[in-house]
Formats: structure tokens, C-alpha cells, sequence
């Protein structure tokens, strides 16, 4: 099954369970619970905090799967909005003793990317943002990457790139707008 | 240091804001104001859509990881309880003889519920991050069955609102609001006006029963209240708790 395919048919058992369909929630996390534990375990560094937060995140897509809109969302990016909503509000309410990760390990796992494209969202969407973020200035696009995929406040990300928390602002909110401006040129 | 200085537009900012909350860099309380806005601002709501949708990219940069077994298991043992199709146990409330039914004009239940509708508008709509839905009931006198009562409670269970939908006659006793969760205790949401909308807080400690299939009453106590800390009057209304 192709790229497409898999994402549809992940989009339509999202809907399903949306109408109460338990059957479907099995094949939603079936699909797509080995991604949202990667990206649980990434922000909160912790196996079994992440299996705590994958489950809490996967009653609430039962919960909440009524306001899945195929039209406007990818089904993987909805869910890992969850997830991530989730796993960082639980960062946040500094529950969980948190490792620190050094920033390289952001860079290094972003080295691997033109191989690691996978179903998360449409290719042609993917490729974009790729490009984009490959457009910014380095240390920009790593601040980026890494404080989606960690989690980490402002703070935490300029102690990390040791440079004043008004610097890392600064880059990341003026990589946003040149992002925002690239992805819709 | 220049650094420190944003050129941007007020456009860029409410942009900015959104990208920010998205991308996960705010603080609990910066990120719980955004949330509160996005209730009252659709265009920024359509920001955080936006941004999910494009940020949401990054996360396959991210391996997959296979969880446990036990987590699926986990997973259904809590969709399980309770099942969102089983038949409420029945409650001490249910078996009370309610001793009065109210009247209602239609316009004061249009009202009401126009009411309670300008109440969900500005609660914090579906696609942010809350745990839960907001909650609606409609609390009914026993014998007449007619709404006397609608109440909301907020996305988070922390706030809500009782609306009165008929007008009742000038009691001097007090009404006091009192949640009940499946199978538990009655426990006081506070007093209530009997002609005008009143906002409680839920005490922190309720929060957690505060759910689809719990039961809301309103009894008649002396004035202040009830002075055991349970029921001690009349009911007048009450009805379940659903998911909108």
C-alpha cells in the first residue's frame, strides 16, 4: 500500500471512531501508535512516562475523534498535535523529572530525514517544509526542529545553544515568519 | 543587543503566537492564555490549524518506536469503564420524591438556552488541546419534567455556568447546586440566584468526578445553605451531565 492509501485509510478509521466505531480505534492505533510513542518518548525521555501519556492520548482521540476534519488536517498530524499537546502539557507541569538531551542528538536524527519521509503528511507537503527549513540559517532551522521535537521552552533552548534567551527568540520567531512566508510562496 | 528587536506587524504577531504555541516553546501559563483566546478568536484558531498541519512535518524526522502490548490492553481496560452505552447505576436522587414541578414559557427556555449557547461560544472549542468537552445539562423538575435549569461547564471541569430557564417563585430558602457522580455522594457546587445566570468555580477536589453521565440537583436549603453539608430540602431539579 502506497503512501497515499495508508494515510486515507487512516483518515477514514479516524472518522470512524469519531461516530463511536471501537473497532476502528484499534486500527487507528494499529497505524499510528509506534509514531506517537516515538514522539512521546522523544519530548519526554522516559519509556514508561511515554506509555502512560500514549494511553491517556489515545482515550482522548476517542473522546475527541468527532472534531477530525479530513478535509483540513492530516489524520497523523492531528494525532501527534495530541500527543504533543499532551506530552508537553505534562512537561510543563514539571511531573516529570526531566533528562536533558544535548542539542546535537536534534541534528543528528534531522540528518537522516531525506530517507526518513514517511506517511506523516502528503509528500509534496513534506518535500515543502524540507526545503523551507533547509532555506533558514542553520542554527534557526536546528532551534526549530529541536524545540518541536523536544519540547523544550525558550529557555531551556537558549541554555542548550548558549546564547541569551533574547537571541533564541529572536531566531525562532524570525524563522517562523520566514518559514510561514516560504511555505506560501 | 539588535538581536532583541522584532520588526514585526501586529498581523506577524498574532501569527507569531500561534506558531509559538504550536511549536511548544511557551510556558504553562503562556500556553493556557493562548488557549483562552483561541476560544473567543477564530482566526487564530485557523493559525494553530495551520501550523499543526505544517509543523506536524517535523515529527517524522522522529523514529517510530513499537510500544508494548500492555498498552493497548491498558488503552481498552479504560475505555471500558465506564461504558459510554451502559445504563447509569441508579442513584439515591433518582428514587426521591420530588415534591414540585415548575411552569416554563417557552421564551424563558429560548432564553435560557441562548443562554447557555453564548456560554459554549466562549469556551475553549474542540481542536485545543483540552482533555474533555464541554458538558451541558438540562435540570428538570420530577413531575412536570420541563427544564427549570441549564447548566454548562467548561472544556477543563473547572467552570460553569446554571441558567435559569423558568421563573420561580420568590422562596426564601436558598438553592444549592449539588454534583453527583455515578454511583457517589452528593457534593455542594454552591448556592445558586433563582432569576439571574450564575458562574461557579468547581472545587479543585470535584474536578475529577465532573463528567459525561454524572447526575446535577438543585435542593431548596435554609438560607446559606445546607448546614450538613449533604441535601437536607426538597429537590426541585436535576438531570445528567453529556458531552456536547
Amino acid at each position: 500500500m502506497d503512501a497515499d492509501a495508508a494515510r486515507s485509510q487512516l483518515a477514514a478509521a479516524l472518522v470512524r471512531v469519531g461516530t463511536g466505531d471501537r473497532g476502528a480505534l484499534r486500527l487507528v492505533y494499529q497505524d499510528s501508535s509506534a509514531k506517537l510513542f516515538g514522539v512521546l518518548i522523544r519530548i519526554l525521555k522516559d519509556r514508561s512516562e511515554a506509555e502512560d501519556v500514549l494511553q491517556d492520548v489515545y482515550v482522548t482521540v476517542w473522546r475527541k475523534a468527532a472534531l477530525f476534519n479530513p478535509e483540513k488536517a492530516s489524520p497523523i498530524t492531528w494525532l501527534v498535535a495530541v500527543a504533543r499537546n499532551r506530552a508537553i502539557d505534562r512537561l510543563r507541569s514539571g511531573t516529570v523529572a526531566r533528562r536533558t538531551a544535548p542539542i546535537e542528538e536534534a541534528a543528528e536524527v534531522s540528518d537522516s530525514a531525506p530517507g526518513a519521509l514517511d506517511m506523516v503528511v502528503k509528500a509534496e507537503q513534506q518535500a515543502r517544509l524540507g526545503t523551507c527549513l533547509g532555506e533558514l540559517e542553520e542554527k534557526t532551522s536546528q532551534a526549530i526542529r529541536s524545540a518541536f521535537m523536544d519540547g523544550v521552552t525558550y529557555e531551556q533552548l537558549a541554555e542548550r545553544m548558549g546564547v541569551p534567551l533574547g537571541t533564541m527568540k529572536s531566531w525562532i520567531r524570525r524563522g517562523l515568519l520566514k518559514l510561514r512566508a516560504c511555505l506560501e510562496a | 543587543m539588535s538581536d532583541d528587536i522584532d520588526h514585526t506587524t501586529p498581523e506577524d504577531e498574532g501569527r507569531l503566537i500561534a506558531a509559538e504555541y504550536v511549536l511548544g516553546v511557551l510556558s504553562n501559563e503562556e500556553r493556557r492564555a493562548v488557549e483562552t483566546r483561541l476560544a473567543l478568536e477564530p482566526a487564530l484558531a485557523r493559525e494553530v490549524a495551520y501550523w499543526e498541519e505544517r509543523l506536524g512535518g517535523i515529527a517524522s524526522y522522529i523514529k517510530p518506536v513499537t510500544p508494548p502490548t500492555r498498552t493497548w490492553q491498558r488503552i481498552e481496560a479504560a475505555l471500558r469503564e465506564p461504558p459510554p452505552s451502559a445504563p447509569r447505576p441508579a442513584t439515591l436522587w433518582q428514587s426521591l420524591a420530588f415534591w414540585r414541578a415548575f411552569g416554563i414559557g417557552s421564551s424563558a427556555l429560548a432564553a435560557a438556552c441562548l443562554a447557555a449557547l453564548i456560554v459554549i461560544a466562549i469556551m475553549p472549542p474542540p481542536e485545543q488541546p483540552q482533555p474533555r468537552m464541554p458538558l451541558l445539562a438540562t435540570l428538570s423538575g420530577a413531575k412536570t419534567k420541563q427544564p427549570n435549569f441549564v447548566v454548562t461547564i467548561g472544556a477543563d471541569g473547572r467552570s460553569l455556568s446554571i441558567v435559569p430557564a423558568a421563573l420561580l417563585t420568590a422562596d426564601k430558602r436558598s438553592m444549592e447546586l449539588w454534583l453527583i457522580p455515578q454511583g457517589g455522594q452528593p457534593h455542594s457546587l454552591g448556592l445558586i440566584a433563582p432569576g439571574q445566570p450564575v458562574r461557579l468555580n468547581v472545587p479543585p477536589e470535584l474536578i475529577a468526578h465532573v463528567g459525561a453521565g454524572a447526575t446535577l440537583a438543585v435542593s431548596l436549603e435554609p438560607p446559606g445553605g445546607s448546614p450538613t453539608g449533604k441535601p437536607t430540602g426538597e429537590v426541585i431539579a436535576h438531570g445528567d451531565l453529556t458531552r456536547l
